[in-house]
């Protein structure tokens, strides 16, 4: 299974804190799963997907790297701390 | 280093009486407390919902720390952030640096801080009457962050 978290502004938008999924057949990317957990707000046009930033294994990533079963994989909106 | 993520309330007071009598020794000790406003743009808050990613906000923060120390040359540095619900009035940041050299505690703190508003793993939320929006960073958090990118 993937471990899918989500935060910030993202949560709201995916209705959701995490899922757990398995792998797509054939192997998942970045992108593929975004699109997949994200797919009712970008259809309703209430999320631009350059805006939602991604991470592996808790390291930000901007690729669309692979994601296999036992990784742990985050959406969120940009940083907004101190 | 003293890095702590905090989901209850400090002493920002008690935080900086700490580190200068651990730290006043050297000679220059600098510290910034930032405390949750009452007042936004938007109306009033009650209180900030800082979201955060157990794991990732740790090491964001030690990052951010860590750079610091190596720019600036500081002898210690200190950074306490809260997650979770923060009251309006209450601490929501401490950073603290303490050098031989004034400029040097000035700028880490200056830094760290600037760096901990948009690269620190956090999503803000403003709460209160007719309040409830996520913090969106500012064009000020990028003229900020801009400062320290070296020519």
């Amino acid at each position: 299974m993937i471990a899918v978290l989500f935060f910030g502004r993202i949560a709201d938008l995916a209705g959701h804190r995490r899922l757990d999924l398995a792998a797509a057949a054939g192997g998942d990317s970045l992108f593929a799963l975004r699109d997949r957990v994200l797919a009712e707000a970008i259809a309703g046009g209430r999320v631009d997907t350059t805006a939602v930033r991604m991470s592996l294994n808790r390291i930000e990533r901007r690729d669309d790297a692979p994601v296999n079963d036992g990784d742990e994989v985050a959406f969120f909106s940009v940083f907004s701390g101190g | 280093m003293d890095i702590r993520l905090l989901e209850q309330p400090f002493d920002a007071a008690a935080a900086h009486s700490a580190f200068l009598a651990e730290h006043g020794a050297l000679g220059a000790v600098a510290s910034f407390t930032g405390v949750v406003r009452a007042a936004a743009s938007a109306g009033e808050v009650a209180h900030l919902y800082l979201d955060w990613y157990p794991g990732m906000t740790e090491a964001s923060i030690q990052g951010i720390a860590d750079a610091a120390v190596e720019r600036f040359k500081v002898t210690a540095l200190c950074i306490w952030h809260r997650c979770g619900r923060v009251e309006a009035g209450h601490a929501v940041v401490f950073v603290g640096a303490a050098s031989p050299h004034r400029r040097a505690a000035f700028e880490a703190v200056d830094y760290a801080m600037d760096r901990l508003k948009s690269e620190a793993a956090f999503w803000k939320r403003e709460i209160g009457p007719g309040v409830d929006h996520w913090v969106e960073p500012t064009i000020n958090d990028a003229a900020d962050l801009a400062r320290w990118v070296k020519p």
